[in-house]
């Protein structure tokens, strides 16, 4: 009897936090993302379409989307884009770390410096630097005689493409090694003490005492990484805006170019869900084994 | 006290919900067809609100004014102005269109008014404004649907100074022939530029613009586009369309060409800072390159025609392609009245003097009708007018292909082909390849 009101007040408390929440996620994620699976089974081409009854067409529209060649091609470069990213943004994060938490004079700044980049916003950073691929390097090339940055990157399919990365890293780097700060400060300072008591210094430390501490640390980025990489527009869009010759077109910026310019909405639309559902194993996946990695550690 | 709070909360939020979802409802586009346009002499002067999306970016504040002065004018009619934001993919036609809402008068691409809007443009027959235009928009069934606002075109954009300096008095009509243009090239790298072209060969430019152009020699070019689709089209036999690629290995040549060693490397900016401000003498863009050009305040702009051949007798050498790049269209799921009052916002546009200067002076439009007396300041808008004047135009050939298939699909052909990653064989097999893939 006495259970009932508290079970009762305890969905109250829960929903007066998260009601709101759940209300503005149906509205603004589950809400369109069940409407586009919905226009994924219908037969529209473009916008037209929602002005008259939909017509269904089954699977169509995956069928389609599961053709078209350039798409997968996009999907691929992608995936390379989603390796290097996840290697050299966790690389450059976690040496930026250590790096500011090793006792530099002024540290603080650097830290707040280092991050910077990531409050820019992908638009913005893929415009700044495509001004310096496109003219400051090769003037500093041209003037310098160094003959790998006389000619402006973007127009090299491999360059364009090391480009990508090298600013995706420049964006994240700087957010990771946030989060790698904070696993850093968490190792207990015993462990440290005990470590060194026993003689692991320098390298032997890192590999056997602070990477292994930092598992749980490596599952958040590694995550947000992949995440970011799969989804990328922005920076793709502002960098090289898919060319040359659309060699750096990758999965999210072929999905609105067949949906809104090509007029393919529900073929697009199609081809977004493969990317989701593609995003959405492999985090998983990853998740999973991070999580059972750091219970081990 | 939590629990009030609680309860006042929710309240609010049920409210919100059932406030937005009758209107979500009622916001469902009406299913029937509106009468004709010939209904409209008899709408009262009830208050009535039209949608109007302007697709030119660069003009929303001159055109938040023209809804302004015209609301003035009409105290019934209330103007809601939408302009697209530069760059936007995601048009805000489709925003709206998605969120239910009817743009009673949308500014689209001509192509469009063929594809994508076929369905829902209504017949502007008669209207008062056709006979002040050669350039009224008609779709296949030959009734006039598109209000043509801007006449644009494009050709290689020269710097006056440059060029005159390298041939004193040039008359830029006067370059018919491949070979008088690569003797020109020559003269002005002769007067000391070391490069004389700066074109970026970026993906929209060389495929929606550059490669578009081999449909002018058609006389009938809804026939010719037709065909094209049909698959009736040799490319790699034909002249002219090889000629535009002969001229584009001129263009992109090294020699010629500030980038022609790496040419496809975004440089859209660059080049129109380099010609604007005479470091190289030319590009290829329309006329609305003209802000990105003016470097210098004191240089000056004009259009020498793409050439495509070697023959100085061809009917089509030394013209610009010049046309109706953005057209009105009035939706007929608007109902009468709405109807009547974008046809009258349209009027407005060409007889009204306030609606002229908004045009010409105002947004820097080449007005598409005889009556506007206004001229263009911008250079190589008065290039184009000059053209014109002296019949020395081809159409618009981008009016007759899908522009984002061309940029999505054969950009990168194009591309690659610039870049010697493939063949003149394989650019046309890319272009028949595209047309076969046409429902």
């Amino acid at each position: 009897m006495s259970l009932q009101p508290n079970t009762k007040q305890k969905i109250g408390d829960q929903l007066f936090f998260t009601l709101p929440t759940i209300i503005v996620f149906t509205m603004a994620i589950l809400a369109p993302f069940i409407y586009g699976l919905v226009l994924t089974f219908a037969d529209m081409p473009n916008v037209m379409a929602l002005t008259k009854p939909l017509k269904f067409v089954g699977f169509e529209n995956y069928v389609k989307a599961f053709a078209d060649k350039k798409f997968w091609a996009a999907m691929v470069l992608t995936i390379k884009y989603v390796i290097a990213s996840i290697f050299f943004v966790n690389l450059v994060g976690f040496s930026l770390a250590s790096l500011v938490t090793s006792g530099l004079k002024g540290q603080n700044f650097f830290r707040t410096a280092l991050f910077t980049p990531n409050l820019i916003g992908g638009l913005v950073l893929g415009y700044i630097w495509r001004f310096i691929f496109v003219s400051s390097l090769p003037a500093i090339g041209e003037s310098l005689q160094i003959e790998l940055l006389r000619l402006g990157w973007l127009g090299d399919k491999d360059l364009a493409f090391l480009a990508i990365v090298i600013v995706t890293v420049w964006q994240l780097g700087g957010y990771m090694m946030i989060i790698f700060i904070a696993g850093l400060i968490g190792i207990p300072n015993d462990v440290i003490e005990a470590a060194r008591i026993d003689g692991a210094i320098g390298l032997r430390r890192l590999i056997h005492i602070t990477l292994p501490l930092m598992v749980p640390a490596f599952v958040v980025t590694i995550f947000m990484t992949l995440k970011s990489a799969f989804m990328v527009y922005d920076i793709n869009y502002a960098l090289t805006a898919g060319g040359p010759a659309g060699s750096t077109i990758m999965a999210s910026m072929h999905i609105v170019a067949k949906a809104f310019t090509q007029n393919k909405f529900s073929v697009g639309q199609a081809q977004a869900i493969f990317l989701f559902v593609i995003v959405a194993v492999v985090s998983g996946v990853q998740v999973y084994y991070g999580k059972k990695k750091e219970l081990e550690a | 006290m939590k629990k009030i709070l609680a309860l006042v909360l929710l309240l609010a939020l049920a409210i919100s919900m059932t406030a937005c979802a009758p209107a979500a409802t009622t916001a469902a586009p009406a299913e029937t067809t509106a009468a004709p346009a010939e209904t409209t002499a008899a709408v009262a002067d009830e208050p009535v609100t039209i949608i109007v999306t302007n697709g030119k970016g660069e003009i929303a504040a001159q055109f938040d004014q023209a809804a302004k002065d015209f609301m003035a004018l009409n105290p019934n009619i209330t103007v809601e102005m939408y302009s697209v934001t530069v760059g936007d993919t995601v048009s805000i036609y489709d925003k709206l269109t998605s969120s239910g809402k009817i743009v009673t008068l949308a500014m689209v691409e001509p192509y469009a008014v063929n594809d994508k809007f076929v369905d829902t443009v209504a017949s502007m027959d008669g209207a008062p404004w056709i006979a002040e235009t050669t350039s009224a928009f008609k779709n296949v069934a030959g009734q006039v649907v598109g209000f043509p606002f801007a006449i644009e075109g494009f050709g290689l954009v020269y710097n006056k100074a440059v060029v005159e300096k390298a041939v004193p008095g040039f008359d830029p009509l006067s370059i018919k022939t491949r070979d008088q243009f690569v003797e020109l090239l020559d003269k002005i790298i002769a007067s000391g530029v070391k490069k004389p072209i700066a074109y970026q060969t970026e993906a929209w430019s060389v495929s929606n613009h550059y490669s578009a152009q081999f449909i002018n020699q058609a006389t009938d070019k809804n026939a010719f586009a037709a065909d094209l689709k049909a698959g009736n089209f040799d490319y790699i036999n034909n002249a002219v369309w090889n000629g535009y690629y002969d001229t584009m290995d001129v263009l992109a040549d090294a020699k010629y060409n500030v980038y022609g060693e790496r040419p496809l490397g975004s440089y859209y900016d660059e080049a129109h800072v380099k010609v604007g401000n005479g470091e190289a003498a030319m590009l290829f863009n329309g006329n609305w390159a003209f802000d990105s050009l003016k470097a210098a305040p004191e240089s000056s702009f004009g259009f020498i025609p793409v050439p495509f051949t070697n023959d100085a007798a061809d009917v089509n050498a030394g013209k610009l392609s010049v046309g109706p790049t953005q057209v009105f269209i009035i939706d007929k799921n608007a109902t009468p009245a709405e109807q009547a009052a974008a046809e009258k916002f349209l009027e407005w546009m060409v007889f009204d003097e306030k609606g002229m200067d908004f045009v010409v002076n105002q947004s820097q439009i080449i007005s598409a009708f005889k009556n506007n007396p206004n001229k263009v300041t911008n250079p190589l808008g008065a290039a184009i007018a000059d053209a014109i004047g002296k019949g020395a135009t081809l159409d618009f050939p981008t009016n007759y292909v899908s522009a984002g298939d061309y940029y999505n699909i054969l950009g990168p052909s194009v591309q690659a082909y610039i870049n010697k990653d493939s063949t003149r064989e394989e650019l046309a097999t890319a272009f028949t390849d595209y047309y076969a893939t046409l429902e």
